[in-house]
């Protein structure tokens, strides 16, 4: 059993002087700043403790000490607390070991920082570009603070992504950026030989809208959490509360009892009809078009209700840092266990239903498997890792708003295929009821919002994982001087688990692509939050732009 | 198996029958609570900007254009009715209406200006005094404020620290037509 202090010495005795420090800023948070030189072996001896690698944070520290930092974060779910590796590397040459060979889950950090903060990481199987257009100019890193946030440079034309050579004897179908099976643009090359899928190359980060650059140089405190809110469609007060948990830990902000519960109720509610709503999709994405129905007539009674309560079917606007803006009041009150009850039936009903169907069945089991051995390894989260067998849940591991009062079990099913995730997913609705039961019941009178101090502490580092419908949800606050985060980096469930999909893929039916994806209940736009402009795809177009424009104006006469 | 989870689904499919509703046909009515346009109530507003000042989407501009007069726009075009311009107003000038279909060719059917007669403090001859700690200064409103109301964009200077070079770099901002 590992414990903040036994961490401490075991990086202290093996690494002696490599280890600069260590903070405990809260009880369950360790901060270790070490030298960069040595990232690679402190991050493997975490990770053989038994440490689950979250995500990896870079920021430009240029004007006060001439370096940038990174901050590797790990998570213990059983010990129930949380690790900040922090180093920096100097600007003029940021080079540091990569820890991808060890944490593969690391790969996307790594390179994301590789093209937003001009880092460089020895030893990276695969360098390439991941976040910033093919014709983003080189040299121009956006996150640098020297960067503004609203520089477009000049296009070039004719730059494309090089998707990874193709295995030998296998064709490269490409899907994408506008498929039927997508919901939001990304491009996917699958290699397959026949009708089998040998292996497959990403390229994604097309819905960059540069919210953390926006954010960091902007906005205000309190205006972040609505747009945190509209990084996702769904969860969106997932990211606004834990954005706002994130500033309210590192600032040391207590707030009122009362707005914890009915944040808890609506992170259930959306986790509710996040689920219903997937439970639809994935019937249509195998074509079984009544349960998509019959899910989505079950949500929309809840999206009304939410209409009612927060004044907006989605992006609540509920949560802001101190409290939540509305309360629940009896009349609202009377109202949601009615529509529980409702809820309750009419998802038994749906889940009797879709449980003895044999069709369902014939395309949901024994596909996308991957071993419970490969979720850890990729550091897998949500109902993907619990239907893998992998009990992690960031409600239980790290109890946030007022999870650590309310009574629930966590669904885990360890058959490691697309039917297991739908499994996992119904179970966890009647879950979800029951913890908006029991918050409704327990909810003490007293006030909603806190009136927060004028200005807030400085410089103070936070990590907050916030369970999302679709997996766990990061984020990471620095706190600023000008009344805004110095930074603030956004992990969405989907940013670990979508590059676990590869992996998934393999010696699979070309047929099951879109289930085999839509089972991670993938959210594109959540990952590509990061950065400035849009990108142009590794489309192998024979028709250049210049052609393209000029075809487009002679069909529009 | 098969055959009785197929029945289930006829009845799960039977049992709530036609749900979609006549929108647009019949008129969706909403919620008291709802968020629609929001609604400046003039007679009420003393003008302090504390909407401009909380307003994420920046759409509420405040231009002075002269010791009196104080004009207020709001241009709706950008608005996302998150309420927080109703939530921070201290005088309750601002309400959600329960308005939703904004949807219009003219950006002017959505766009709100006020002009607002602003008092003379009698004794010093200003608005208000440029203390550094009261209320109205911790709002940002330090003298006279210009925002760009032709471009639309939120400067947020105010006399102290305005620059026409900022005013004439947004009257100009284009965004590049061409990436």
């Amino acid at each position: 059993m590992n414990t903040i202090e036994s961490v401490t010495q075991t990086l202290k005795s093996k690494f002696g002087d490599a280890v600069k420090a260590t903070e405990t800023p809260t009880g369950n948070r360790l901060v270790v700043d070490i030298d960069g030189a040595k990232v690679k072996d402190v991050s493997k001896e975490i990770m053989s403790l038994g440490a689950r690698y979250m995500v990896s944070i870079g920021y430009d520290n240029i004007s006060r000490d001439n370096t940038l930092g990174l901050i590797h974060t790990y998570a213990f779910d059983k010990e129930q607390f949380a690790l900040m590796l922090r180093m920096s590397a100097p600007a003029d040459n940021p080079v540091l070991d990569s820890i991808t060979p060890d944490t593969p889950n690391a790969g996307w950090s790594e390179r994301e920082y590789q093209d937003l903060l001009g880092f460089k990481f020895q030893g990276h199987p695969k360098p390439k570009k991941l976040v910033t257009a093919d014709d983003w100019p080189d040299g121009i890193y956006p996150l640098r603070k020297d960067v503004p946030h609203n520089l477009v440079p000049p296009a070039a034309e004719d730059v494309a992504y090089q998707l990874d050579e193709a295995p030998p004897g296998t064709t490269t179908i490409p899907i994408g950026p506008f498929h039927s099976s997508l919901h939001e643009p990304n491009h996917w090359a699958l290699y397959v030989d026949g009708e089998t899928i040998k292996g497959c190359d990403y390229r994604g980060f097309m819905t960059h809208r540069g919210i953390e650059k926006l954010c960091q140089t902007q906005l205000s405190y309190n205006e972040i959490p609505f747009v945190a809110e509209r990084i996702c469609g769904i969860c969106g007060s997932v990211h606004a509360c834990c954005y706002a948990q994130a500033v309210e830990a590192a600032t040391g902000l207590v707030i009122p009892k009362r707005a914890e519960f009915i944040r808890t109720i609506m992170l259930e509610i959306e986790r509710l009809h996040s689920h219903l709503l997937w439970l639809g999709v994935a019937g249509h994405l195998i074509g079984f078009d009544t349960v998509f129905m019959q899910a989505w007539r079950v949500r929309e009674q809840i999206m009304w209700f939410c209409e009612k309560l927060t004044g907006n079917r989605k992006t609540y606007g509920m949560i802001i840092i101190g409290g939540v803006r509305r309360d629940i009041t009896p009349e609202i009150r009377s109202e949601l266990e009615t529509i529980c009850k409702n809820l309750e039936k009419e998802i038994t009903t749906i889940h009797k239903a879709v449980a003895g169907d044999t069709a369902i069945h014939k395309r949901t089991k024994g596909v996308g498997y991957i071993s419970k051995e490969d979720t850890i390894k990729w550091s897998l989260v949500g109902p993907v890792a619990r239907a893998r067998g992998v009990d992690i849940d960031a409600r239980k591991d790290h109890p946030y708003a007022s999870y650590g009062e309310v009574k629930f079990d966590v669904p885990v099913v360890d058959s490691c295929d697309v039917w297991a995730t739908v499994l996992v997913r119904i179970l966890e609705m009647y879950e979800a009821i029951k913890i908006i039961r029991q918050c409704l019941q327990k909810m003490p009178e007293g006030p909603i919002l806190l009136e927060v101090p004028e200005a807030l502490p400085a410089f103070k580092h936070m990590v907050m994982m916030v369970e999302a419908p679709r997996g766990e949800a990061t984020h990471y606050v620095i706190t600023g001087e000008e009344n805004r985060p110095e930074r603030w980096r956004v992990r969405a469930p989907t940013y670990p688990n979508l590059q676990g999909v590869p992996s998934m893929l393999m010696d699979n039916q070309f047929a099951d692509f879109p289930i085999i994806l839509g089972s991670i209940d993938p959210c594109f736009s959540c990952t590509d939050r990061v950065a400035v402009v849009d990108v142009r795809t590794g489309r192998k177009s024979l028709v250049g732009k210049r052609e393209l424009e000029e075809l487009s104006r002679k069909y529009k006469k | 198996m098969w055959l009785t989870s197929k029945i289930k689904q006829v009845l799960l499919v039977l049992k709530p029958g036609v749900v979609t509703l006549k929108y647009p046909f019949v008129p969706r009515p909403v919620p008291d609570t709802f968020r629609g346009a929001p609604y400046w109530d003039h007679t009420k507003c003393v003008g302090c900007g504390g909407c401009a000042n909380h307003c994420p989407a920046r759409t509420i501009m405040v231009r002075d254009i002269c010791q009196e007069i104080r004009v207020m726009m709001y241009d709706g075009s950008r608005c996302t009715y998150c309420g927080r311009c109703a939530d921070v107003c201290p005088e309750n000038a601002i309400t959600m209406t329960n308005k939703y279909e904004l949807a219009t060719d003219d950006k002017y059917d959505i766009t709100e200006t006020m002009e607002l007669f602003m008092l003379t403090c009698q004794r010093c001859g200003r608005c208000y005094e440029m203390e550094t700690k009261n209320a109205i200064d911790r709002m940002d409103l330090r003298g006279y404020r210009y925002d760009n109301i032709e471009a639309r964009t939120v400067i947020r200077k105010t006399t102290d620290q305005f620059e026409p070079k900022v005013f004439q770099e947004t009257a100009q901002f284009k965004r590049p037509e061409k990436l």
